[in-house]
């Protein structure tokens, strides 16, 4: 059994998650990443992604969609989001209608602001993200 | 006989339906400031792990952007972040952040421009001919996170660009139930003293991309996390003193009522001593 490490994952509204696990994965900005207990002391940045939470002897991972964040790896993992939702508790139809909708904007304003195609992008990005993440990660769906 | 037994008995009724109001509105906002501690305790957990990454961030970090720290501009402009309420009968509230903004404004040298959350800042400082940069009028425990966010980004802008060199939160912090103090915290530039040895780490810490990027990640966190934990906890404490201001009231109108209907009874009772004495005069009389 691999050894347990402390995981807080914070939102601005709630704490999501606070409990021992054995291995975290999320992407930070170069790539996706797992850690565990003992790993090397970090400050990194996520990117709008699914994280992969393993639980002390848990046979299956617990999945959720973060938007974003960093994570700061000391002696425990603490996970800063703005926001967090597992996989059960997406809403399939609004992810979809979210990523049409974003995706009509962008076609509809190529040449608008670059911040506002940036933040167009992200939505669709946080869509799909969410839309995998409940039908069980892109990674098993492969 | 002071006063008309018939006026009495109208003002007592006024009386009585004022009690019923304020005694309803201070139920619920009981039920609100319930729900609003609640938010507000969390969200608390939150700001505080945020702070205390940042000052461990900077406490480590070999290249910190200059542009945050304090001293390395001069202050020409600041703006100050007012959080008041959209709504009344919560006693001196909102006088107390405005008198306190105001204080600040008038004391500082420079110009100084307003971002008001809740309309009773805004209305105060208009009035006066203060610049108002930005309103936010909808009720604070309506604002969620993300709207926070959309807050706070045109001030990291406006930062960055130089508009503005300094920004000030000016909001009411809870301290108990019956307790609210009002708070002024400067948000940029940053003055977090470099302590060696609070929090130096002993490991050395893997920043990614930069420490420069996550330090330029984590500043804005800052503000909007500040932003949004002041109008949470404003908030709370809006509902906390609205609760005091309407138990007040309820029992002033309780006492008032309780004067009047004495004060019914006696002319009363004097009436009837009065028509008594004209039946046993009478009687007299007739005699």
């Amino acid at each position: 059994m691999a050894k347990k490490i402390n995981l807080e994952i914070i939102t601005p509204s709630k704490v999501f998650y606070r409990g021992d696990v054995e291995l975290v994965i999320v992407r930070t900005l170069s790539g996706d990443e797992g850690f565990m207990a003992g790993h090397e002391w970090a400050c990194k940045l996520l990117a709008v992604s699914e994280m992969w939470i393993q639980e002390t002897s848990a046979p299956e991972y617990k999945i959720a969609a973060i938007s974003g964040g960093f994570i700061d790896v000391k002696d425990s993992i603490v996970i800063y989001t703005d926001a967090a939702e597992w996989a059960e508790d997406i809403d399939m139809e609004k992810a979809l209608s979210e990523k049409a909708s974003a995706e009509d904007w962008l076609t509809k304003h190529p040449d608008d602001d670059p911040m506002n195609i940036e933040r167009a992008k992200i939505a669709i990005q946080k869509a799909i993200t969410r839309m995998n993440v409940s039908q069980g990660g892109a990674r098993r769906k492969r | 006989m002071p006063e008309s037994m018939q006026d009495i008995k109208r003002r007592m009724k006024s009386v009585d339906s004022i009690e019923h109001v304020t005694n309803a509105m201070k139920l619920v906002s009981a039920a609100k400031l319930r729900r609003a501690k609640a938010t507000f305790e969390k969200t608390n957990e939150f700001s505080h792990y945020i702070i205390n990454s940042i000052a461990e961030v900077f406490n480590n970090a070999s290249e910190v952007p200059e542009k945050y720290l304090e001293g390395n501009r001069e202050i020409k402009k600041t703006c100050y972040i007012i959080v008041s309420s959209s709504r009344g009968f919560c006693g001196s509230f909102n006088m107390n952040i405005i008198r306190e903004a105001e204080a600040m404004m008038t004391e500082d040298e420079g110009d100084s421009t307003i971002i008001a959350v809740g309309t009773k800042a805004k209305d105060y400082f208009q009035k006066r001919g203060f610049e108002i940069l930005k309103e936010y009028s909808e009720p604070p425990e309506d604002i969620s996170f993300l709207e926070s966010q959309k807050m706070s980004r045109p001030i990291i802008d406006m930062y960055n660009s130089g508009e503005i060199d300094r920004i000030v939160l000016i909001y009411t912090a809870f301290i108990s139930t019956l307790e609210q103090a009002v708070q002024t915290v400067t948000l940029l530039p940053f003055s977090i003293e470099r302590d060696p040895e609070v929090m130096k780490y002993d490991k050395p810490v893997e920043y990614e991309p930069s420490e420069e990027e996550v330090f330029n990640y984590l500043v804005p966190k800052y503000v909007e996390t500040s932003i949004y934990a002041a109008v949470v906890e404003s908030a709370t404490c809006e509902h906390a003193a609205r609760r005091m201001a309407m138990e007040n009231a309820t029992d002033n109108a309780r006492e008032m009522l309780g004067d009047l209907s004495l004060t019914y009874n006696r002319a009363r009772q004097a009436a009837i001593t009065n028509e008594i004495l004209e039946v046993v005069t009478g009687a007299e009389a007739q005699k």
